[in-house]
C-alpha cells in the first residue's frame, strides 16, 4: 500500500515527462488504433444521452411555459427571462450565492497557503503532516445534507447550543439563531470552509512539492528572505494549481444547495439571506403548479454565468503562463 | 545570538502546534457530536454537551422507527445506489481512459480536452431538461436515473488517464496479443488488475459522492419507500421529530459513519488520490 500510494506523489510531479507513453507506436498496434473508439464509446453515448441532451433539453425547455402538471407547454419566447429578471428574487439568489461562494473561498485559500508554507518548510520541519492532513480532508468526505441538519438541530431554539448557553449563564434566554440573517449566512459559510479547507491543502502542498528545490537553493544564495521567496517563486509557479482550485470551486459554489436549502426552511429564510441560485431553481420546480419552464431559465442563465466565467478564467490566465 | 533565534523558532513551533491542534478540534467536533448525541437521550442532550457516549442508542433508533422513519430501508437504499454507481464509474471510467492512452485514433486528442473542458462545466444546472427526460422516458422514481450518469464521470475519467499513464506497459500490452489475447480481453484480464489501487481511490471516491447525493436523489425520486438516507436526513428535520434530538443525531450518525469506516481504512489512497486528479496542464 505504502509504495504505491509513493508512485501517486511521483507520478503528480513527473507527469510533463509522461508523453512516452502516447509517442509509442509500431506498426503492429497502429492497426489496432480503431478499438479506441470502442473503448471510449460507452462515455460518449452516457455523456450525449445523461449529459449534452440534458442541457439542450433545459434551454429548450426554458423558452415555453411547460408546467410538470400540464404537459409539453407552447413556446412563449424570453418570457421566463424577462420574469426572471424582473423580479429581485433573481437577483438576490446570485448575489447570495456570490457572496457565501467569496467568503468561504478567502478563508479557504488563506488557511491552505499557510498550512501548505508550514507544513513543507524545511526550517520548521512539522511534524505528523499527513496525519493533520488525513484529519483536516475529513469533512469533505461527509454528506453535505447530514452536516447542515446537525447544524439546524445544534442552532435551533430548544437545540443543544441554546441549552448549553442559557444553563452556563451565558445568555439569559434562548436566541433563535436561525432567525438572524448574519448567524444563518455565517454558519452556511462556515460549513463550507470546514468541508473544504482540507481538501485545498491537499492540493496546493502537491503542487508547492513539485517546486524544484534548487530554485529555493539559490534564491537564498542570492540573499531572498523567506516572504520574497513565497512571493516571487512559489506563488508564481503555483499559478495552475491556484487556478484550477479557484475555478473548480467556483463551479461547485454556483451549485450550492445542500447546505443553504437544509440549513433553514429551504426557502433561503431569514428573508431570503441565504436563498442560492440551485434553491431559487428548485422553488420555482416544485411550486404548486411546477413551472417547469421558469425553472429551466433559472438553470440556463446561472450555467451561462457559471461555465463563461470558470472557461474565462481558465484559459485567459493560462495562456499567459 | 544563535541562542534566541533557535528559541524564537522553538515558540513559533509551538505556536503552529497549537493552532494545527484547534483547527483539530474544530473539524471533529461536529462529528464526535453527531456520534456521541446518537447514544444519548434527548434530556441528557438537553442537558448540556458531553464528551461521553450513553446508552440509549437502540432507545434512539426505536423512536426513529416509531415515528415510521424506516432507517433500515434508507440505508440498503443508499447502499444499492452507491454501490451500482460505483461500479459502473470505476469499470467505465477506466475503460475510457485505458482507450485514451493506449490507442491513437484520431480526435483522441479533442476528446482528452474535451473530458477536462467537461470537469469545469456545471452540469447539475441542467437537472430540470435532465428530469423532463426521465420523466418522458419513464425514469423518474427509478434508480436506473441516479445510476446510470455516472458512465460519464468526467474527472473519473481524468483520473484515470493519469494513472494509466504511468502504469500502462505496453510490452505487456504487446505478450497478450502475440498470446491471441483481445483487445478487451487485455484490458479485463492484464491491465485491471495492475490498475486496482487506482480502481480503489476512484472507486471510493465514487461511492461517497453517490452516498451523498441528496439533489439528484430530492429531484427524481418521489416515493418514500425509494428514498435514500439524505433524503430520510431532510425528513428528520421535519416536525415530527423536532425535539427528538437523540433519534435525529442517530439517524445522522447511520449517514456518516459508513464513510468514516472507508476513510479510517483507506485514507492513504484518498489523500494521495486527490492531487492526483487535479488538472495540471
Amino acid at each position: 500500500m505504502g509504495q504505491h500510494s509513493e508512485n501517486y506523489a511521483g507520478l503528480f510531479q513527473q507527469e510533463p515527462n509522461m508523453t512516452a507513453a502516447n509517442s509509442h507506436k509500431t506498426g503492429f498496434r497502429f492497426k489496432k488504433d480503431y478499438y479506441g473508439y470502442l473503448f471510449i464509446a460507452p462515455f460518449i453515448i452516457a455523456f450525449l444521452l445523461f449529459g449534452l441532451y440534458p442541457v439542450y433539453n433545459t434551454f429548450r425547455l426554458s423558452f415555453t411555459n411547460t408546467t410538470l402538471m400540464g404537459g409539453s407547454g407552447s413556446f412563449v419566447g424570453l418570457q421566463n427571462y424577462q420574469r426572471l429578471f424582473d423580479t429581485p428574487q433573481f437577483m438576490k439568489a446570485v448575489s447570495n450565492t456570490w457572496l457565501l461562494w467569496i467568503l468561504n473561498f478567502i478563508p479557504q485559500i488563506g488557511i491552505a497557503l499557510l498550512l501548505s508554507v508550514w507544513f513543507t518548510s524545511v526550517r520548521l520541519r512539522i511534524r505528523a503532516v499527513g496525519i493533520w492532513r488525513t484529519v483536516y480532508y475529513l469533512p469533505n468526505l461527509l454528506m453535505p445534507a447530514a452536516i447542515a441538519a446537525l447544524f439546524f438541530s445544534l442552532f435551533s431554539f430548544f437545540g443543544p447550543v441554546n441549552q448549553a448557553l442559557v444553563r452556563s449563564g451565558l445568555i439569559a434566554e434562548p436566541v433563535q439563531w436561525l432567525q438572524n440573517q448574519t448567524v444563518a449566512r455565517g454558519l452556511v459559510i462556515f460549513i463550507q470552509w470546514w468541508m473544504w479547507f482540507g481538501a485545498t491543502i491537499i492540493l496546493i502542498m502537491a503542487g508547492m512539492t513539485s517546486i524544484s528545490v534548487s530554485l529555493y537553493e539559490s534564491a537564498m544564495i542570492d540573499g531572498a528572505d523567506e516572504w520574497k521567496m513565497f512571493r516571487w517563486i512559489t506563488i508564481p509557479l503555483l499559478k495552475p494549481i491556484l487556478i484550477y482550485v479557484f475555478v473548480t470551486s467556483l463551479v461547485g459554489g454556483m451549485q450550492m444547495f445542500d447546505i443553504p436549502f437544509l440549513l433553514t426552511d429551504g426557502r433561503g429564510s431569514p428573508s431570503g439571506s441565504i436563498l442560492t441560485n440551485n434553491m431559487l431553481m428548485y422553488l420555482k420546480f416544485s411550486s404548486s403548479q411546477g413551472h417547469i419552464g421558469a425553472a429551466s431559465a433559472v438553470g440556463v442563465v446561472v450555467f451561462i454565468m457559471t461555465t463563461v466565467i470558470a472557461l474565462g478564467i481558465f484559459y485567459f490566465l493560462r495562456e499567459k503562463n | 545570538m544563535k541562542q534566541t533565534h533557535r528559541s524564537s523558532l522553538t515558540l513559533f513551533r509551538t505556536l503552529i502546534y497549537i493552532f494545527l491542534f484547534g483547527l483539530v478540534i474544530v473539524t471533529i467536533i461536529p462529528i464526535w457530536l453527531v456520534l456521541v448525541n446518537a447514544t444519548r437521550s434527548t434530556l441528557e442532550i438537553q442537558q448540556g454537551l458531553s464528551a461521553m457516549p450513553s446508552t440509549h442508542l437502540f432507545d434512539n433508533y426505536g423512536i426513529l422507527e416509531g415515528r415510521g422513519l424506516n432507517l433500515l430501508r434508507g440505508f440498503t437504499n443508499s447502499l444499492f445506489v452507491a454501490t451500482f454507481s460505483t461500479v459502473l464509474a470505476v469499470y467505465f471510467s477506466l475503460m475510457t481512459a485505458y482507450g485514451i492512452v493506449v490507442y491513437n485514433f484520431r480526435g483522441k486528442r479533442f476528446f482528452t480536452s474535451f473530458v477536462i473542458l467537461l470537469v469545469l462545466i456545471p452540469l447539475q444546472l441542467s437537472i430540470i431538461g435532465f428530469y423532463q427526460f426521465m420523466s418522458r422516458i419513464g425514469l423518474t422514481d427509478n434508480y436506473a436515473s441516479l445510476i446510470l450518469p455516472v458512465i460519464a464521470s468526467a474527472g473519473a475519467v481524468f483520473f484515470g488517464k493519469q494513472y494509466f499513464e504511468s502504469v500502462v506497459v505496453h510490452d505487456l500490452i504487446d505478450a497478450g496479443r502475440v498470446d491471441g489475447a483481445g483487445e478487451f480481453g487485455i484490458f479485463h484480464r492484464i491491465m485491471m488488475p495492475i490498475a486496482v489501487p487506482g480502481a480503489v481511490t476512484l472507486g471510493i471516491f465514487a461511492f461517497a459522492a453517490a452516498w451523498n447525493n441528496f439533489f439528484n436523489a430530492f429531484i427524481l425520486i418521489s416515493s418514500i419507500e425509494k428514498y435514500t438516507l439524505p433524503m430520510l436526513v431532510q425528513l428528520m428535520r421535519g416536525d415530527v421529530y423536532r425535539t427528538e434530538y437523540g433519534a435525529i443525531y442517530l439517524g445522522l450518525a447511520v449517514t456518516i459513519v459508513p464513510i468514516i469506516i472507508i476513510y479510517l481504512i483507506f485514507s492513504r489512497y484518498i489523500v494521495n488520490g486527490i492531487a492526483m486528479g487535479a488538472v495540471k496542464e
